[in-house]
């Protein structure tokens, strides 16, 4: 049986939301499969690691006894030996308690785990992990970069303008001037790094503007302002596989106005029940509930926007699995790129399962990816002999 | 090492409670509950799927039990003391083996009360209420429709009740009480002024159906179905076969309508020409015709000369249009008009867990839980094959009481499975896998077989395991005293 180490948690603001995508979409059906021996890596807040079969239950969490939990427990080191052994000291005449892990199942959103840190450690200690690689999430994490590259492979974005933190700190004036000249009303500020919608405002005025980046760069030290779509249709597209050939559930369609966007209260904490949009049948499964799939788009836009959601995984490198996020025009039938989540939360299993892929089916095909990956990895040659070292 | 946890599990506190759950879930009746107690092992896992129902007899049950125990385990150290202080010959051994011996002579000893409160009191009631009923039932004016038969009984009489309901004043058994006692209760809370009565037999034992028919006084009679059931009392297929046809006796074969789709059923009723038989092509004369199946609805024509009755059924499967039709063509011959028998048939839904389809995140549930016979298993694993889906999964654990041919009953179930050709099929894990294992390979089954040992755990986290497009057909399912 194999072991699979589900990590989640860590120095994120979606720090929570990761927990539930970890317990609830990953580790309920791995178990499930029967198939596995699944060994749950929590990181708290401040970086300390934990691992131990109580944080498989999402009491622990909801209740607040995490916090005795962590007070009680030792934090777990991590030995690279060849592939990754979890040790623990069991406490019991200094003897420590070892773990080989099999796959590793990142469950982290946001900063140091859906940014490519995570993945960085993964590929050195050489385990198999699920998800985007190290370059294809720090990209995707990075709506600066993520744009930039997109616009490069010939996919349209809305207009956009970025700024560092420090910059901001510097001459803001300077560059509230530099969006107004450049953009138009309305904009949307969001913090270049950070997913599930926080720290994004929806600005129609110079004040607003001016508001919306100092909540912007109070999380993040990069900046994006990008112009509002008009007649804006939100739709976003779960992918699964290698980015050579890559597999699209079903478009969603978040059930919003145009002039509404879901922040972070909307989308985890109320059920998406801020969002009012036109009638059809409403996805009562899904993570967050407030969603139409398929998305009621003409087919030749339903087409468009999915062709578009694999340009842009395929141009990320994305493996594993992405969710892609376009904006449409739905008066023009221009469809523009706006980001690209390497972890969907929850993994979006509700449009898997509208698609066909059940959840235990799901995480048993990630799983299967990510071996894959790591065989033709361990297939490519990594050293080259040379005499350089007996010139020296 | 679990020998040993299921040794302790005898002295567990919660073991009287144990005990009496094990008599509630087989309804306090001796010989099936010291049958459980015989098979099980540990009983640490008995009380697993429910808990114990804390009504007036539980508790007074588990009182008498824990004082008993209490008190044995009281003599047995005064026994122990006795040898240490005064020399008690073997006082020790005596005291021990009380000590140890509770748990057992409790489980047995709390029979006794059952048995002689069954004698004394229950039967004597019981046989004066039913010696009552024959008089209420014979005095009574009404149609008096019994419904007989090795499956489909409980849906038969639900969908007559359903359909002449719509134009009738109609009575009918509740739920699946169907035994003498349920009928004579039945027959002390009728008015006299309902039209029509509808009677189930709930045949277990040689002999039953005559006795019943002897009390109910039926006038008209419906035979649903003959296959494998109760076998460890009726020991034969030929056996339960006349004795649910001595109904049809009593009638003098006028007036009864049996299932021409229950080839074991066939022999009997071809002995009369008077008993009329319905099918999926017609029942009573009428002709049926046009009928479309989905995983909601099941729809079909009725004809008759230049008569025509277009019907729709929240019923599922093609083996429910032969009674569908019998209910239509027996409401219009009891008066009903063509337009209460449409709505009275558009009104018919599933009975709870009884090809009962619901919506699991997109996929098709068909929850035939409560089906327990050879027969619903070909007519279900029929409706699965019929079905477009994007993967078929079946889920069963076997069927129960199959007395001495469990073995072969189980191959045939595979055959069937198999015969639906599911992509999948998941077998609860207990004695009668194997044999269904080897009846899917004797069919040359190509699909994936999972075996699951925990069912509660499976049924409840079926969403996890279903996407949209799936049709999941779950057959059967075994209770805490049979798994």
């Amino acid at each position: 049986m194999k072991t699979i180490a589900v990590i989640f948690g860590g120095r994120s603001t979606e720090h929570d939301v990761s927990i539930v995508t970890a317990i609830a979409s990953i580790i309920k059906p791995l178990e499930l499969t029967k198939e596995y021996r699944v060994e749950p890596i929590y990181i708290a807040r401040d970086g300390a690691w934990y691992w131990d079969p109580k944080l498989k239950d999402i009491k622990l969490f909801t209740s607040g006894d995490i916090d005795d939990f962590i007070r009680r427990s030792h934090p777990v080191s991590v030995q690279f030996d060849g592939g990754m052994t979890l040790v623990k000291s069991s406490g019991i005449a200094g003897r420590k308690q070892l773990k080989q892990i099999d796959v590793v199942f990142p469950a982290m959103h946001g900063t140091y785990g859906e940014d490519g840190s995570l993945m960085g450690l993964l590929e050195m200690a050489g385990v198999p992990y699920v998800g985007c690689g190290v370059a294809a999430s720090a990209i995707a994490m990075d709506k600066v970069l993520a744009k930039q590259l997109a616009v490069g492979c010939g996919i349209a974005t809305s207009k956009f303008l970025a700024f560092s933190k420090a910059e901001l700190e510097r001459d803001s004036a300077k560059i509230v001037k530099q969006i107004k000249s450049d953009l138009a009303f309305p904009l949307f500020v969001k913090p270049a790094h950070l997913g599930s919608s926080i720290g994004i405002s929806r600005v129609v005025n110079e004040a607003e503007l001016r508001n919306g980046l100092e909540v912007a760069a109070h999380y993040d030290n990069s900046v994006i302002v990008e112009e509002a779509v008009q007649n804006l249709i939100e739709v976003t597209l779960p992918i699964m596989g290698f980015a050579d050939d890559p597999k699209p559930a079903l478009l969603e369609q978040p059930m919003t106005k145009p002039e509404d966007f879901f922040d972070f209260e909307t989308k985890y904490m109320q059920g998406g029940k801020k969002g009012k949009g036109k009638g059809g049948q409403k996805n009562g499964g899904g993570a967050q509930g407030y969603s139409q799939i398929p998305a009621d788009l003409p087919p030749a836009l339903y087409a468009k926007a999915e062709a578009t959601g694999l340009a842009v995984y395929k141009a990320l490198g994305c493996s594993g699995t992405a969710r892609v996020d376009m904006l449409i025009d739905s008066k023009s039938g221009e469809v523009y790129f706006n980001e690209v989540n390497p972890l969907p939360g929850g993994l979006y299993a509700h449009n898997w399962k509208a698609a066909g892929i059940s959840s235990v089916d799901l995480v048993q095909k990630l799983i299967g990816l990510a071996e894959d990956r790591a065989r033709h990895t361990q297939q490519l040659t990594t050293s080259f002999s040379t005499n350089y070292l007996k010139q020296f | 090492m679990k020998t040993l946890q299921a040794w302790f599990g005898l002295y567990r506190p919660r073991y009287a409670s144990v005990l009496v759950y094990m008599l509630q879930n087989t309804e306090y009746r001796v010989g099936p509950y010291l049958k459980w107690y015989w098979r099980t092992q540990d009983f640490s896992k008995v009380m697993y799927r429910r808990t114990l129902d804390q009504t007036r007899v539980a508790k007074l049950l588990r009182l008498a039990l824990l004082a008993g125990m209490g008190l044995q385990i009281i003599l047995g150290l005064l026994l122990i003391v006795l040898w240490r202080w005064n020399d008690l010959v073997a006082g020790e051994l005596f005291g021990l083996a009380l000590i140890v011996s509770y748990p057992l002579v409790w489980a047995h000893l709390v029979v006794v009360p059952l048995i002689l409160g069954r004698e004394l009191q229950t039967r004597p009631n019981e046989r004066r209420l039913i010696a009552e009923s024959k008089q209420i039932f014979a005095d009574h004016p009404g149609v008096k429709i019994a419904v007989a038969g090795s499956y489909g009984k409980t849906s038969m009489k639900e969908l007559l009740l359903t359909v002449l309901g719509e134009g009738k004043n109609v009575a009918a058994t509740p739920g699946n009480k169907n035994v003498a006692s349920s009928h004579a209760y039945f027959a002390k809370r009728l008015t006299g002024n309902e039209d029509v009565l509808i009677i189930e037999y709930g045949e277990g034992a040689p002999g039953d159906v005559a006795r019943f028919a002897a009390t109910t006084q039926p006038t008209h009679g419906v035979i649903t179905g003959l296959a494998p059931a109760h076998l460890d009392r009726y020991k034969t297929l030929e056996a339960a076969g006349k004795d649910i046809f001595s109904l049809a006796s009593y009638l003098k074969n006028k007036h009864i309508y049996a299932n021409g789709e229950s080839a074991a059923l066939l022999p009997f009723a071809k002995k009369s020409k008077s008993i009329e038989l319905y099918t999926a092509t017609g029942s009573l004369g009428w002709k049926v015709k046009d009928i479309a199946l989905t995983p909601l609805a099941t729809s079909f024509t009725l004809t008759k000369g230049k008569r025509s009755l277009k019907l729709t059924s929240g019923l599922l499967g093609k083996h429910q249009v032969g009674p569908l039709s019998l209910a239509a063509a027996l409401a219009l011959e009891l008066g009903l008009t063509e337009k209460q028998v449409k709505n009275g048939v558009a009104k018919t839904v599933p009975y709870e867990h009884r090809m009962q389809a619901r919506n699991v995140g997109g996929a098709s549930v068909i929850d035939d839980t409560y089906n327990g016979n050879l027969e619903g298993i070909r007519v279900g694993t029929e409706l699965l094959a019929s079905l477009k889906a994007k993967r078929k999964i079946y889920v069963t654990p076997g069927l129960v009481d199959q007395g001495k041919d469990t073995k072969a009953i189980h191959q045939q179930v595979g055959k069937y499975i198999a015969s639906a050709k599911p992509d999948l099929v998941i077998l609860m894990k207990n004695s009668v896998t194997a044999s269904i294992q080897k009846g899917l390979k004797t069919a040359n089954f190509k699909g994936e077989i999972r075996v699951e040992s925990d069912p509660l755990d499976f049924y409840t986290n079926l969403e996890h395991f279903v996407a949209a497009g799936d049709v999941v057909l779950m057959q059967n399912d075994w209770t805490d005293n049979y798994a």
